[in-house]
């Protein structure tokens, strides 16, 4: 039996790395052909809760965007979350015109800024008790 | 639009918001008890029996199955329908709605809305947000309300000064209140020292949380045992979110009134008054940033003008609009399926007179707002 640790996304469908020849991973998000709404997740199951239309085109979403909100959380939530505390979230607004929740990946909480320009990074998020690395999407500033 | 006649408030009872769970001293109290005590002293404050309610609304988050049934069992058991209701902290505001909209149709001449919780402690294990969302650390409401903060003070320049001078202002109000969890007032000081729970908010920028019970009986004109100082019921609203506002984020492209700003004007709409009639408000101060742009979001002042109003004065007890008299959720603590019909009774007490050391003088008029996680809005105007 293999046992050797593995690396797992946090769930199936929050991102792909086949989009691009490096690799590179992108975000899966849905486009309203109706309305052009776009959802992160998908939601290509459902209808458009603006326009209640269910005609959606499968997109990857801009890796690179910039921080709408963030706040840094210094108490450990209860049950599901086992990453490090305190840790930094908040909403990401890509190009595309959609703001995504996230966690932030960043050395030094007090840099985080409204407007800063943050990419996509997928990154540990736990070890699971098998010692298997859960995988999640984050997002990390860069300078321009 | 169906014929919808005048809904009276014939009684309310509130238990005081506690943590009762049976250490250091404190008594042990489940839902049911709080929720019963709460029913038992609303009777008689109606002069009623229990024989006369003849339908039930339970508002409880954290209670479970049949909450309402088992609590209303040791009041009496007279075979009426129970509803339970869970709406996350608009649980109270949408029980006392149906009771309204059940007497206002004429299908009940009496009907009772009892809110009850007895809270987990810490953070709120919520199951509002999806597992791989709560994995990743996105299930904590003060968070929440410290991101849509940080955008308050990027776009209108509020502070964390100003935050802390609600808590100070609503914990003053509610030494003044022998039902609050917190009875003592705060400094400034207190409040930017206690601990950072999500920046920039900090443990006295929250609500704490508490145990608690609260019934309101709502019946016909015809039923009341008396007509003394009469409080009726103006309106009784609920929404919920819409798309351009999902939670936080909100969409870049869509551009529609939030959900408080549907709630607020229908609310004036049902009632016929506007933001300038209401002589008392009870905000939604979970978080202390959240009382501010609440008032602004109903129309109360201009965006952003808020923190000005409430260094001036004007939301004090004695200014010109008066703002969670009994100390608001940050003093009298926040059983989810209680709070919104605290708010509601809070109104009731100050309309009639009764509200003590803090009357506001010549009150006739109040609304309660409550907001509730998925998201929702409910909003209740009382009239004397």
């Amino acid at each position: 039996m293999d046992t050797t640790p593995k690396k797992i996304p946090l769930r199936e469908g929050l991102w792909t790395t086949t989009a691009s020849p490096e690799g590179a991973p992108r975000l899966l998000g849905s486009r309203c052909l109706s309305c052009g709404e776009i959802f992160f997740p998908q939601r290509s199951q459902n209808l458009c809760s603006y326009c209640q239309q269910s005609n959606f085109e499968e997109i990857t979403l801009s890796p690179r965007g910039k921080i709408y909100s963030f706040t840094v959380v210094m108490q450990r939530p209860p049950v599901y979350y086992h990453g490090e505390v305190p840790y930094a979230i908040g909403y990401v607004e890509l190009p595309e015109g959609v703001r995504i929740e996230t966690l932030f990946s960043v050395d030094d909480t007090e840099k985080l800024k409204i407007g800063m320009d943050v990419e996509l990074v997928i990154e540990k998020l736990h070890q699971d008790e098998d010692g298997n690395e859960i995988l999640t999407y984050k997002f990390k500033p860069f300078a321009r | 639009m169906r014929k919808f006649r005048e809904v009276a408030i014939a009684g309310v009872g509130l238990t005081r918001f506690d943590s009762y769970d049976g250490k250091k001293g404190r008594p042990l109290k489940e839902f049911y008890d709080l929720g019963s005590e709460a029913i038992r002293e609303a009777l008689k404050n109606a002069e009623m029996s229990w024989s006369e309610i003849q339908t039930a609304f339970c508002g409880s988050v954290y209670c479970g199955t049949a909450s309402g049934q088992q609590t209303i069992e040791r009041v009496g058991m007279t075979g009426i329908p129970i509803i339970n209701v869970e709406n996350a902290c608009s649980s109270g505001s949408s029980v006392f709605r149906l009771a309204y909209q059940s007497v206002g149709l004429e299908l009940y001449d009496v009907a009772i809305a009892v809110g009850f919780e007895t809270m987990p402690k810490g953070f709120i294990k919520s199951t509002a947000w999806p597992e791989w969302q709560r994995m990743m650390g996105f299930n904590v409401q003060p968070a929440d309300y410290a991101m849509e903060t940080v955008r308050y003070m990027e776009e209108y320049g509020a502070t964390v000064e100003d935050f802390a001078s609600v808590t100070v202002k609503n914990r003053k109000n509610g030494a003044l209140n022998p039902l609050a969890k917190f009875q003592s007032p705060v400094t400034m000081e207190e409040v930017l020292s206690s601990r950072l729970v999500a920046s920039p908010l900090r443990l006295l920028h929250a609500c704490p949380l508490a145990d608690g019970g609260a019934a309101v009986i709502l019946c016909s004109k015809d039923r009341l045992k008396t007509k003394s100082r009469m409080v009726t019921v103006a309106a009784s609203v609920l929404t919920s979110g819409t798309h351009g506002h999902a939670k936080g984020g909100g969409s870049v492209r869509i551009h529609t009134p939030s959900n408080v700003e549907i709630s607020v004007r229908q609310a004036w709409d049902e009632s016929g008054y506007g933001p300038e009639d209401m002589d008392v408000v009870q905000a939604y101060d979970t978080m202390a940033s959240g009382e501010l742009w609440d008032l602004e979001k109903m129309g109360f002042c201009q965006r952003g003008e808020a923190p000005r109003l409430l260094r001036e004065g004007v939301f004090d007890i004695t200014g010109k609009l008066p703002v969670n008299t009994d100390g608001g959720l940050m003093s009298r603590g926040h059983p989810l399926g209680a709070t919104a019909l605290a708010q509601i009774i809070e109104i009731y007490k100050q309309i009639r007179g009764e509200a003590g050391p803090r009357q506001v003088s010549g009150a006739r008029t109040g609304l309660a707002h409550v907001m509730g996680a998925g998201s929702n809005s409910g909003i209740v105007i009382l009239k004397r």
